[in-house]
C-alpha cells in the first residue's frame, strides 16, 4: 500500500491533477459559502416573519414555522434528488452547480432561521415594552433595538453551520457537480490509488473547515464578551 | 412544460420504503451506541487523562468534525481494502459514522463533565457518600440531566446521517427510494414521499425521545 502511494505520489501532484483539484476547490467553496451566506440571507428573513412582536402575522408564522420545521428534518441527499428532480421535471434549464446550491440554501436558511430566532429572543422584554411605549414602528424596532443586539448573539453559531454545509457538499458529488469529492471520485477512476485522491481531499476539506469553525469560536469568545462589557 | 405528479405507481411501494426506514433506525441506533461509548471514553480521558492521550483525543476530535463523513466514509470502504481488510458496504458505513458520530459526542460529554460543580462532590464526600455512591447518586444524575437534550439531538442527526448510506448501495431508506425510483422513474413522487417519510420518522424520534426523558428524569427524581 505504501509503496505504491509513494510510486503514485510525484504524477497524482503533477500540474494538471493540481489545476483540476483547484477548479473542484472553487466549486465547493463557491457553493458553500454563497449557498451559506444566501441561506442565512433567507433565514434571517424567516426569523423577523416568524416573530409575533416584528412582523409575524398568523399565515407567514404558520408557513415559516412548517418551511423551517420541514427542512431540518430532511437529509440533504434526499433534498438534493428532490431539488434535482424538480428542476428536470419542470424544465427549467439549470446547471448542476445551480442544482446544487439552491439545495445548499434551502437547508441554510431552514437551520439560520432557528439560530437567528435564538438571536431575537435574547433581546430581554422590557426592552421591546420600552420600545413600543416609545411608539417605536416595527421596522425601527428591527433595526435599532433588535438587530444591533442579537447580531452578536446570531454570528457566531452561524460559522459553525457553515462548516456543516461545507461537508454536506460533498453530498452534490451524487449528482456530479465538480466538486473536492467528484474530483477524487474522477481520479480514483483514473487509476490514482485511493488513499492518496481520498486523503488528499481529506485534507483539503479540513483546511478550509478548520479556519472556518476557530473563526466563529474566537468571534464568538470576543462577541460574548462585548456583550457582558 | 407540464408535468403531472401521480403518485398511484408509488404508493405500493411505501411499505418496501417504511422497511428501509427500520433499517435507518437500525444504523442510526448503531452507531449512535458506538458513537456515545467513544465519546465517553474520550470524555473520561479529557478529563482526567494524561497529556499525550489528550492531545490524541484532541487531534480525533478536530479531524473527524472537520471533514466531510461521506469522504470518511469512502476512505475507509476504498483505502483499507488496499491494506487488507476488507469491509461489506454496511459496515463502512457503520464505521464511518460511530467514528463520526464519536467526535460530536466526545465534544457533547466534555460540557457535562465540565458542568459538574466541586462544591457537590465536596457536599457529597462531607455527607459521607463513597465514591460509587457518590457516582450514582450525584454526578449521573446531574450529567444525564444536563447532558440528555444534547444527546437526543445528536441521535436525530444520526437518523438523517444514514441516508448517506444509500451512496454506498445499502438498502436503508434512501437506497430504497433509488431502487423504488428505478423501479418507476416516478423520481419526484418517489424522494417527495421519502422526505415526507423522514419528516414523519424524526418528528416520531423526538417526541420518543421527549417522553423517554421525561419518565427517566421523573423515575430519577423518585429515587433520589
Amino acid at each position: 500500500m505504501w509503496e505504491q502511494i509513494l510510486e503514485d505520489a510525484p504524477r497524482f501532484f503533477g500540474p494538471w491533477n493540481l489545476l483540476f483539484l483547484g477548479e473542484a476547490l472553487v466549486n465547493t467553496l463557491l457553493l458553500s459559502y454563497l449557498g451559506a451566506a444566501m441561506g442565512f440571507a433567507i433565514g434571517f428573513g424567516l426569523a423577523i416573519g416568524r416573530h409575533p412582536r416584528l412582523y409575524g402575522v398568523l399565515p407567514l408564522r404558520i408557513a415559516a414555522t412548517a418551511y423551517v420545521e420541514i427542512f431540518r428534518r430532511i437529509p440533504f441527499l434526499v433534498k438534493l434528488m428532490c431539488v434535482f428532480f424538480a428542476f428536470q421535471l419542470s424544465g427549467a434549464q439549470a446547471s448542476l452547480f445551480t442544482i446544487a446550491l439552491v439545495t445548499v440554501v434551502l437547508s441554510a436558511a431552514a437551520f439560520a432561521a432557528e439560530i437567528a430566532r435564538a438571536g431575537i429572543e435574547s433581546v430581554p422584554a422590557p426592552q421591546w415594552d420600552a420600545a413600543e411605549a416609545m411608539n417605536f414602528s416595527r421596522w425601527r424596532v428591527l433595526t435599532r433595538v433588535v438587530a444591533p443586539q442579537s447580531w452578536r448573539v446570531a454570528l457566531p453559531p452561524l460559522f459553525g453551520y457553515a462548516v456543516g454545509f461545507i461537508k454536506s457538499t460533498s453530498i452534490a458529488s451524487q449528482i456530479g457537480v465538480m466538486e473536492l469529492t467528484y474530483a477524487a471520485k474522477i481520479l480514483n477512476t483514473r487509476g490514482f490509488s485511493a488513499a492518496l485522491c481520498f486523503g488528499t481531499i481529506l485534507i483539503v476539506y479540513f483546511l478550509i473547515c478548520w479556519p472556518t469553525k476557530r473563526l466563529g469560536e474566537k468571534l464568538e469568545a470576543r462577541l460574548g464578551h462585548r456583550a457582558k462589557a | 412544460m407540464n408535468y403531472s405528479l401521480i403518485y398511484s405507481q408509488v404508493t405500493p411501494h411505501i411499505p418496501y420504503l417504511l422497511g428501509g426506514a427500520v433499517l435507518t433506525l437500525q444504523l442510526a441506533v448503531i452507531s449512535f451506541v458506538a458513537g456515545w461509548a467513544i465519546g465517553l471514553v474520550n470524555a473520561s480521558v479529557l478529563h482526567f487523562g494524561p497529556r499525550p492521550a489528550r492531545a490524541a483525543v484532541q487531534a480525533y476530535v478536530t479531524f473527524f468534525i472537520n471533514t466531510p463523513l461521506l469522504v470518511q466514509i469512502f476512505f475507509i470502504f476504498f483505502v483499507l481494502p488496499d491494506a487488507g481488510i476488507l469491509l461489506s458496504p454496511y459496515a463502512a458505513v457503520a464505521i464511518g459514522m460511530s467514528l463520526n458520530a464519536g467526535a460530536y459526542l466526545t465534544e457533547i460529554q466534555r460540557a457535562g463533565f465540565q458542568s459538574l460543580r466541586r462544591e457537590e462532590i465536596d457536599a457529597a464526600t462531607a455527607m459521607g457518600f463513597s465514591v460509587p455512591q457518590m457516582v450514582w447518586y450525584v454526578i449521573l444524575p446531574h450529567i444525564a440531566k444536563a447532558l440528555y437534550p444534547p444527546l437526543s439531538n445528536q441521535f436525530i442527526i444520526q437518523v438523517m446521517t444514514t441516508s448517506i448510506a444509500a451512496i454506498f448501495a445499502v438498502e436503508e431508506l434512501t437506497g430504497r427510494a433509488y431502487n423504488v425510483n428505478s423501479l418507476t422513474f416516478r423520481s419526484l413522487e418517489v424522494f417527495s414521499i421519502t422526505a415526507v417519510i423522514y419528516v414523519a420518522l424524526t418528528l416520531v424520534c423526538s417526541l420518543a425521545l421527549a417522553l423517554l426523558g421525561r419518565w427517566l428524569f421523573r423515575v430519577k427524581a423518585r429515587i433520589l
